[in-house]
């Protein structure tokens, strides 16, 4: 199943990525990160992410790590 | 099937040092992911500059020499002359290239050296906390431009992929913008471009990115790239400027 792999270590929590996402899978977490920001979770109940890469393409921080279709 | 990964030419643990949201994460990344493409990473060398790039050898997984501000190209030279079998590229900003660099910069191309060039044009000084550098554009506040960048005053800003095309030694000059992903996958092809012409021994390659700087521009990272589409792209339009294999 496509999905994708954020490395919460590195995402500075820009969310570019919830925007970028056409699916709208990325969300804010209640999760903070060492910079004292929420951070970003990818929530897909019901497998619609087409592993299209345009978030991680568009990541400045390469925070997700690995996209798989 | 996996679809993405991190490029092996980034260094494994490495935390990028740039502020958040800012395009130079996406610059590196393109860079890297075209030396792995290309299998250049055991013959590159990479010259990284003064600013925001500086910490770029933290990053690449490739060997890399620190050059004083502005001389990126000089050094680069030197190395690519020396070791003509190796795949030589600079990494710098708008005010490392094309202020205090700029001669060496332009030389370089004039020479037709064997090089790559690629400049981050934020058109600011991002790492000194935001001042009026060689890119500003008209009207652009600055933390030494308050009122606005006049051309009485400050006079115009430099066009730098147009200024590197009219150079003779110049094989390819583009500029290229981060802020869709069809403007990403263009940066990507207008790179591996760069690259090429070096690896061909056709002369000079250079593109110039269009980037944000969210911190020092006062704008969300959404906001950036929104000033770069109806700011940015239309004082310093997107596209190649010369291509001699075209």
């Amino acid at each position: 199943m496509a999905h994708i792999v954020i490395d919460e270590n590195r995402c500075k929590s820009c969310f570019i990525c919830l925007s970028t996402c056409p699916k709208g899978l990325i969300k804010k977490s209640d999760k903070v990160s060492k910079l004292g920001d929420n951070l970003v979770e990818f929530v897909d109940n019901a497998g619609e992410c087409v592993g299209c890469a345009m978030c991680a393409k568009r990541c400045p921080d390469m925070a997700i790590v690995e996209v798989h279709r | 099937m996996q679809v993405f990964k991190i490029p092996n030419s980034i260094k494994k643990g490495s935390m990028y040092t740039f502020c958040s949201g800012c395009d130079h994460g996406i610059a590196v990344r393109l860079a890297a992911e075209l030396i792995d493409e290309l299998n250049l990473k055991e013959k590159t060398i990479c010259t990284t500059s003064i600013g925001c790039s500086v910490f770029l050898y933290d990053f690449l997984d490739v060997d890399c020499i620190e050059a004083p501000h502005g001389r990126a190209m000089a050094e680069a030279t030197g190395v690519k002359r020396a070791r003509p079998d190796k795949f030589v590229f600079t990494y710098q900003g708008d005010g490392d290239f094309a202020s205090i660099g700029l001669a060496e910069s332009t030389h370089a191309a004039l020479r037709g050296e064997n090089l790559t060039g690629i400049c981050i044009n934020n058109t600011t000084y991002g790492m000194t906390g935001g001042q009026l550098g060689p890119t500003t554009i008209l009207g652009q506040k600055t933390t030494t431009s308050p009122m606005g960048r006049f051309k009485e005053t400050y006079g115009y800003p430099v066009k730098i992929a147009e200024h590197i095309a009219l150079c003779e030694g110049t094989a390819y000059s583009a500029r290229v913008a981060l802020d869709t992903i069809t403007h990403i996958n263009e940066a990507k092809k207008a790179l591996k471009k760069a690259y090429q012409v070096q690896l061909d021994g056709l002369g000079y390659g250079f593109v110039e990115i269009l980037s944000t700087c969210p911190t020092n521009w006062k704008m969300t990272p959404e906001e950036a790239h929104e000033r770069v589409r109806n700011e940015l792209i239309p004082v310093f339009p997107l596209g190649v400027y010369k291509d001699i294999t075209a």
